[in-house]
C-alpha cells in the first residue's frame, strides 16, 4: 500500500512539474482593456515566449469568480472598488498591487447618427429615448458614469432611459447596433470603434477619478511567470501600448 | 340509383384500383376478399381520398372529374358513410354523435327525422349514454343512425356486420332490411359474407386485386361460383 | 421577499403567461400541418421549428437581436413606421420567450395530432363538417390533453428563459428583468440571499407547471 502511494505521489509530482513548465498565464481583465492587453501580450510573447490567456469582462464579474476560485494568475481591474473587494479576503499577493492606468469618459453615438450632444445635459433631451451604460450597480465603467451624472444632478432624470449591459464593451456594441441612441463608455473603447462616434468628451479634471489597479492573485500557480508579467506590464515599453490606445499612464 | 365510376384509376399497396362500371341497381353488393380494395373505392365515392384519375357522376352531378380538375369537397355530396371501424365520436354522447351531421333546420322530410330513425333503429333509450358504453351492436344501430341523419341520397355501408358473431348478425340484419324498405336509399353495401348480399341487395359485383371480376342479380345463385376464378 | 422580487416574479409570470398565448395559434397551426399533411420541404419546417431547441439560447437570441433590432429586418420596420421597439423592452423579453418555447408546443401539439384517428375526421366530413368545424369539433378535443401538456411544457420553458432574454432584451431592472435574469444578477452582486431566494421561486413555479404538464401527458394513455 505504500508503495502504491509513493508511485502516485511521485506521478504526480512529476505532473505538476510539467504542468508548471511554461504553462500559459491567466488573466482577468476588465473589458476595455481588451485591445491594449492582447498587444501587450502579444509584445511580451516575443521577449520570452510566454504565453498569455486572458478572460476580458467586467470587473465586477471577474473579480466575483476569483472569489469562487476561478484560476486567475493577475487581475487587472478598472476601479479600486474590485480589488479592495479581494484583498479584503486576502486573495491579492501583497505588495504586487498598483494603480496603473486611468481612463476618461465619454459620450458616443452611432456613426451615422445625426443626433448632436454638446455636453451631458443633452442626455435629457427627448430625442435620446435610450442611454446604454455599463450596469451602474456593478461594472466599474456605469458606476464611474452615474457618480459623474449624479454630480450634474442629472442621474434622476437620465436613471428611467438606462439600459444597463453585462460590461462596458455590451454598452459600445449596444450604440454601434443603433437599439439605442447614446452611451457612455471610455475614451479608449470609443476609440478602437469605427462604427461610433464621440459626441461629447468628459474632461478628466471634471469626470470622476477612474483608476485601473493590477495585482498578483495569492493562489496563482506561478507566482515567479506572473510576477516578471506585471513587471512587464508596469514597464515603460508597456506605458507606451497604453497610451497608444488613449490610456493614461498613472506615475 | 345512377351511380357512373368512370376511368378510377388509384394505386394501392400492391396492385392499382381499377374500375369502370355504371350502377342503376338501388341495393348493390361489392363483394370480395380482404384487401380486394373495395375500402379504397367507397372512400373515392365518398370524396375521402384523391384518385390518379376518376370521373365520378351521381343522378346529374359530377363528382370528381379529375381531367378537369373537379373534386366536390365530402362535405357537399350528401353521402352517408358507416364505416367498418363504425368512427363514433368518443368525446360526444350518443346524441352529440346522432346529430352531427344535422342541418339545424332539421330534415324536412319527417322520414329522416330524429324520431322516426331512433325509431326505426331502436336506439331511442341511448341517446344520453356516452359511446364507449355501447355494446357492439348498440354502436352499429348508433352509426347507421349518424348517417341517416343527414338526409344522405346515397348510403355507403363498410362492412356493418362484420366483427359481430353469428347472433348479433342475426338481430342487426333485420334492422339493415328495414332501413332499405323504409328509406328507399341506394347503397353501396361491401361485404365478403355472401348470405348478406343474398339477404339484402338487388345486384353483387365481385371484386378482386382492385377490379370488377364479375357482377349479376343477387338473386341468381350462381354467382358466387362465378366469383371463384 | 421585497417589492421588488415580487415584482419580478410577477412580471416573469405574466410575459410568460402572454408569451404561451401569442405562440398558441402558429403552434398549433404548425403542429396540425405537420401532423396531418406531406409537402415538398416539410422537413425543412420542421428543421427550423426544432432549431431553438437545439441551437445554444445566446445563439437564437443573437439571431433575434440581429431581426428585432433597430436596423433588423422585422425591428427596422417596427421602428420606422410605428416608433416600435423591441430590442430592449418587454416585448424583447416576449420575443425572446415565445421563439425559445415554441418548439416544445409544436412537439407536444403534433403527437397529440397524430394521435388522433384520421378516420374520425374523415367521417365528420361526409356528416357536412367544414375544416374549421371539424378541427374545433373533433381534432382539437381529442387531442386536448396532449395539447394542454404542451401548453404547459412551453410555459414551463418560457419562466427559464435566459441566454435568448438577455441578448435580446438585456437586464433592464423593472423593464426586462425576468426571474432568471434577476437570480444571476444577484450572484453577480453577491447577493446571496436573494439568489437562493428567487430560485427557491422559480423551481417551485416550474416544477408545478412541468408536474401538471406530465400528469396530464401521460392520462392521454388511458
Amino acid at each position: 500500500m505504500k508503495r502504491f502511494i509513493r508511485t502516485i505521489a511521485s506521478f504526480a509530482v512529476i505532473f505538476a512539474a510539467l504542468a508548471g513548465q511554461a504553462a500559459d498565464l491567466t488573466v482577468f481583465a476588465a473589458a476595455s482593456l481588451t485591445d491594449s492587453l492582447k498587444q501587450a501580450a502579444m509584445d511580451y510573447a516575443k521577449h520570452n515566449g510566454q504565453k498569455v490567456v486572458f478572460n476580458f469582462g467586467a470587473s465586477s464579474t471577474l473579480a466575483r469568480q476569483i472569489e469562487e476560485g476561478a484560476p486567475a494568475d493577475i487581475f487587472f481591474s478598472a476601479d479600486e472598488a474590485k480589488m479592495n473587494g479581494l484583498e479584503k479576503k486576502g486573495l491579492i499577493l501583497p505588495g504586487t498591487r498598483k494603480s496603473r492606468l486611468s481612463n476618461s469618459l465619454v459620450i458616443v453615438v452611432a456613426a451615422d447618427s445625426p443626433l448632436q450632444l454638446g455636453s451631458a445635459t443633452n442626455l435629457t433631451d427627448a430625442a435620446i429615448k435610450r442611454i446604454a451604460l455599463a450596469d451602474p450597480e456593478t461594472v466599474p465603467a456605469g458606476i464611474y458614469s452615474r457618480a459623474y451624472l449624479q454630480k450634474l444632478h442629472l442621474w434622476v432624470a437620465i436613471e428611467p432611459k438606462v439600459v444597463p449591459t453585462d460590461n462596458v464593451r455590451a454598452a459600445l456594441a449596444a450604440v454601434e447596433s443603433g437599439n439605442v441612441e447614446a452611451g457612455m463608455v471610455y475614451k479608449t473603447d470609443a476609440a478602437i470603434s469605427k462604427k461610433v462616434k464621440v459626441a461629447c468628451e468628459i474632461p478628466p479634471a471634471e469626470g470622476p477619478d477612474i483608476s485601473y489597479p493590477i495585482a498578483v492573485i495569492k493562489d496563482s500557480g506561478q507566482i515567479d511567470a506572473a510576477k516578471a508579467f506585471l513587471a512587464y506590464l508596469n514597464s515603460n515599453e508597456a506605458a507606451k501600448v497604453f497610451e497608444r490606445y488613449g490610456f493614461i499612464v498613472l506615475k | 340509383m345512377n351511380l357512373l365510376l368512370q376511368k378510377i384509376s388509384l394505386p394501392l399497396a400492391s396492385f392499382v384500383l381499377e374500375v369502370d362500371v355504371e350502377i342503376r341497381n338501388r341495393v348493390v353488393a361489392i363483394f370480395g376478399p380482404s384487401g380486394a380494395g373495395k375500402t379504397s373505392l367507397l372512400d373515392l365515392v365518398a370524396g375521402l381520398r384523391r384518385p390518379q384519375t376518376a370521373f365520378i357522376r351521381f343522378g346529374d352531378q359530377v363528382l370528381t372529374d379529375t381531367s378537369r380538375g373537379v373534386r366536390v369537397p365530402a362535405r357537399q355530396r350528401g353521402i352517408g358513410y358507416v364505416p367498418q371501424d363504425l368512427a363514433l365520436f368518443p368525446h360526444l354522447s350518443v346524441r352529440q354523435n346522432l346529430l352531427y351531421g344535422r342541418k339545424p333546420a332539421g330534415a324536412a322530410d319527417r322520414l329522416f327525422s330524429l324520431e322516426h330513425i331512433t325509431d326505426v333503429l331502436e336506439i331511442q333509450s341511448l341517446t344520453a349514454r356516452g359511446v364507449l358504453d355501447l355494446s357492439g351492436g348498440e354502436k352499429q344501430r348508433v352509426a347507421l343512425a349518424r348517417a341517416l341523419l343527414t338526409s344522405p341520397r346515397l348510403l355507403l355501408l363498410d362492412e356493418p356486420l362484420a366483427g359481430l358473431d353469428t347472433g348479433l348478425k342475426a338481430k342487426i340484419l333485420p334492422y339493415l332490411a328495414r332501413v332499405r324498405d323504409e328509406f328507399k336509399l341506394p347503397m353501396l353495401y361491401v361485404t365478403h359474407n355472401p348470405a348478406e348480399v343474398s339477404a339484402l341487395c338487388d345486384e353483387v359485383l365481385v371484386m378482386d386485386r382492385g377490379r370488377i371480376i364479375s357482377r349479376s342479380p343477387a338473386s341468381e345463385s350462381t354467382w358466387l361460383k362465378q366469383a371463384e376464378v | 421577499m421585497n417589492a421588488e422580487a415580487w415584482q419580478i416574479v410577477w412580471f416573469t409570470a405574466w410575459v410568460s403567461i402572454l408569451s404561451t398565448i401569442v405562440i398558441l395559434p402558429f403552434g398549433l397551426a404548425v403542429a396540425w400541418l405537420l401532423a396531418r399533411f406531406e409537402w415538398p420541404g416539410k422537413s425543412l419546417v420542421e428543421t427550423f421549428v426544432s432549431l431553438p431547441l437545439v441551437m445554444p439560447p445566446v445563439a437564437t437570441g443573437l439571431v433575434l437581436l440581429q431581426m428585432f433590432g433597430r436596423r433588423g429586418f422585422i425591428g427596422g420596420f417596427l421602428h420606422k413606421h410605428f416608433d416600435l421597439d423591441v430590442v430592449f423592452t418587454w416585448r424583447g423579453v416576449l420575443v425572446a420567450l415565445g421563439v425559445m418555447s415554441f418548439p416544445l408546443l409544436v412537439r407536444s401539439a403534433r403527437v397529440a395530432f397524430e394521435g388522433v384517428n384520421p378516420r374520425l375526421e374523415q367521417i365528420a366530413r361526409t356528416l357536412g363538417a367544414g375544416n374549421f368545424r371539424v378541427f374545433c369539433t373533433i381534432t382539437l378535443p381529442l387531442a386536448s390533453r396532449g395539447i394542454v401538456g404542451g401548453i404547459l411544457l412551453a410555459f414551463a420553458r418560457a419562466l427559464g428563459e435566459f441566454g435568448a432574454t438577455i441578448m435580446v432584451a438585456g437586464n433592464i431592472p423593472g423593464k426586462t428583468t425576468t426571474l432568471s435574469l434577476a437570480i444571476f444578477q444577484s450572484v453577480q452582486l453577491g447577493q446571496d440571499p436573494q439568489a437562493y431566494r428567487l430560485l427557491a421561486v422559480s423551481v417551485v413555479l416550474a416544477f408545478a407547471a412541468v408536474w401538471c404538464s406530465e400528469w396530464l401527458l401521460r392520462g392521454k394513455k388511458h
